[in-house]
């Protein structure tokens, strides 16, 4: 973990109209560092991803990018510069294969006699590439349809999008394993450790405070629109994090 | 993370055939037509030119199929075609008929103009947010009466040799002109699905819109361009149509739009988005072409196509939507599911229905005299 942040999220405040989502948060993200965001709903945790992820824009505060400041206008802009999220849906069509899947919006073009068309074969391989490579994950077909994948793999295929970009630095995840059983959640745990080992900056949403616990380096806990603490998860225990998430204990933050 | 551990033993003998059916089903339902005329009919069904004859009726919904099997893979539907195909033969014929216009500029012409009335169905679907079922039907109305208002019942014939060309040429010793017109928009519609991100787009926003969006494509974009397809696939066989008959009337083409449906989900694309079959549009066209001719040929009344078109129809997405079920909640049997108390009570209401029908019909039977015969 290197001393500069990555990304660095100063006195983020979001309003929706007369309804304050976010108060004065910061956020530190380190590469090769898993942080996790916690909270109950409504604690401003999608809200604050959305900024990171130029979905939203902030109405006050700013983001800094290698100690830069960050402009973000739009999605868009942030896969530019490095910033990607995986959603909790995935965003896959299922009937398309997992390689079509990954390349999809953004598909691998080759020109035969003067006609561009989709390169089939190349986006197969690559994918096949980004899965085993950076995911270490080999399906048993790539022709098959996604919506014949387990939950992991579908993960895998989705985290696959986002890593292909080579310039990616920052993945956020939004509740990746709310829908997945024991096995295909381990999978998945293992994927995001794999993600760090890379030097991936990971910032992972999540409602289960045991993979919380079994990836993350540090806790970010959000509380009715305000970050209540920030804990290193060596130093802490569920029952501290829980009590902040509830606003029995407060840390500082 | 290991490589994948799912069971192989799972995949049963109905899995690995999935993939293959869309293919399967009208090829199956195509060799049963072959089958049962061989027997019935062998001699006046397999006769070279009867077979150019199934050719040429099919050639006529290539191209829509085609264009059909993007719009119905986008989960959307075009009630409108064959309107679209009578309003842009019309205007075809009045520009070569009234205005003197050269085919070879009023064919492209109304090809363009199907187009356009297809960028019409498609804005009005995509930014009215009119429901694609309820927009087309509308349109329809209106291309319909357009056509008539034109044309005024007049019936116009008597084209350019281009046109009838193009309607029912022979290249000699091979095939029909449109066949080869539908076979090479079949070819280019395969290679739009599987090699264009069109055809991509298409079956990514059929399968999941919310997942295309929120990976940037221009999903109204794409399906405006699904539209305009159809527009000009029909208008293509509105002209194909004009030069087959060598005449074209405001009151043609009237059931274009549910034979072209009917071919496209007879050959396994669905109608619930996302699965895409070219092959199996053809299949679909060959199939309802064949079945047709096969009722001509055995002499059966013309009102019987309509019944038997609408069965096959009906019973190919039941068994498509039969076999694509995941989870069959455990029914061993079709019968397994008329022992639940739901099923009871549908039987014992489709009984007193029927009850009732058989009461009133022996009731009019018993108080009956003698009839007086109408007109």
């Amino acid at each position: 973990m290197s001393d500069q942040p990555l990304v660095q999220m100063r006195g983020i405040t979001k309003r929706f109209g007369g309804v304050t989502a976010l108060q004065d948060v910061n956020l530190e993200a380190y590469a090769g560092e898993v942080l996790a965001i916690v909270g109950d709903n409504g604690a401003g945790k999608s809200t604050l991803i959305k900024i990171l992820t130029g979905v939203y824009q902030a109405s006050e505060g700013e983001i800094f990018l290698d100690g830069k400041p960050l402009e973000m206008a739009s999605h868009s802009d942030a896969i530019d510069v490095g910033i990607d999220a995986v959603y909790q849906t995935l965003a896959l069509a299922d009937h398309l294969t997992p390689a079509n899947n990954m390349f999809l919006g953004n598909e691998l073009t080759k020109t035969v006699m003067g006609i561009k068309m989709l390169d089939n074969t190349r986006m197969k391989s690559e994918a096949t590439r980004v899965l085993d490579e950076r995911l270490g994950v080999r399906l048993r077909s790539m022709d098959v349809q996604t919506d014949s994948l387990s939950g992991g793999q579908r993960q895998a295929v989705a985290i696959a999008r986002a890593v292909y970009h080579e310039d990616l630095r920052l993945l956020v995840m939004d509740e990746p394993t709310a829908a997945l059983g024991p096995q295909e959640t381990a999978r998945t745990l293992k994927l995001i450790k794999t993600l760090r080992e890379q030097g991936l900056a990971v910032i992972l949403i999540s409602h289960s405070l045991d993979d919380v616990f079994e990836v993350a380096d540090r806790v970010h806990v959000q509380r009715r629109g305000r970050a209540v603490g920030v804990v290193q998860t060596a130093e802490s225990s569920v029952q501290e994090v829980l009590g902040l998430i509830v606003g029995a204990q407060d840390a500082v933050a | 993370m290991a490589a994948t551990t799912t069971n192989l033993t799972e995949k049963t003998f109905m899995d690995r055939l999935e993939p293959y059916l869309t293919f399967i089903g009208p090829m199956v339902m195509i060799f049963a037509i072959l089958l049962f005329m061989g027997i019935a009919e062998p001699v006046r069904y397999f006769r070279l030119s009867n077979l150019n004859l199934i050719l040429l009726d099919a050639a006529l919904y290539m191209p829509m199929a085609m264009a059909m099997t993007f719009v119905i893979t986008q989960r959307g539907i075009d009630l409108s075609i064959g309107s679209i195909a009578a309003l842009s033969g019309i205007l075809m014929a009045f520009l070569i008929k009234q205005y003197g216009f050269s085919a070879y500029i009023a064919i492209p012409l109304a090809i363009l103009m199907g187009a356009v009335m297809g960028l019409i169905n498609g804005l009005i679907i995509t930014r009215f947010k009119v429901p694609d079922l309820i927009g087309t039907l509308a349109m329809d109305l209106v291309y319909r009466g357009l056509a008539l208002v034109i044309a005024k019942g007049l019936v116009l014939a008597r084209f350019p040799d281009l046109l009838t060309d193009i309607g029912r040429g022979q290249i000699p010793g091979f095939i029909p002109v449109p066949v080869v017109i539908g076979l090479l928009t079949m070819a280019l519609g395969y290679w739009a699905l599987t090699r264009t991100h069109f055809g991509r787009y298409t079956i990514s926003i059929g399968s999941s819109p919310e997942a295309s969006e929120m990976t940037g494509i221009a999903v109204d974009r794409h399906k405006i361009y699904a539209y305009v397809l159809m527009g000009a696939c029909a208008a293509l066989a509105g002209v194909m149509l004009t030069g087959k008959l060598n005449a074209i009337q405001a009151t043609s083409a009237p059931y274009f739009n549910l034979h072209v449906i009917a071919a496209v989900v007879v050959g396994g694309t669905s109608l619930f988005g996302g699965r895409a079959s070219m092959i199996g549009s053809l299949a679909g066209v060959l199939l309802l072409s064949m079945m047709i001719n096969a009722l001509v040929t055995l002499r059966i009344e013309f009102f019987w196509q309509s019944v038997a078109s609408g069965v096959v129809i009906v019973s190919s997405v039941a068994l498509y939507t039969w076999m694509q079920k995941k989870d069959r909640d455990g029914a061993r049997s079709l019968l397994a599911g008329l022992r639940t108390t739901e099923a009871q009570k549908l039987m014992k209401f489709s009984a007193l229905l029927i009850g009732l029908l058989i009461l009133l019909l022996a009731a009019g039977a018993g108080l009956a005299t003698d009839p007086t015969p109408s007109g």
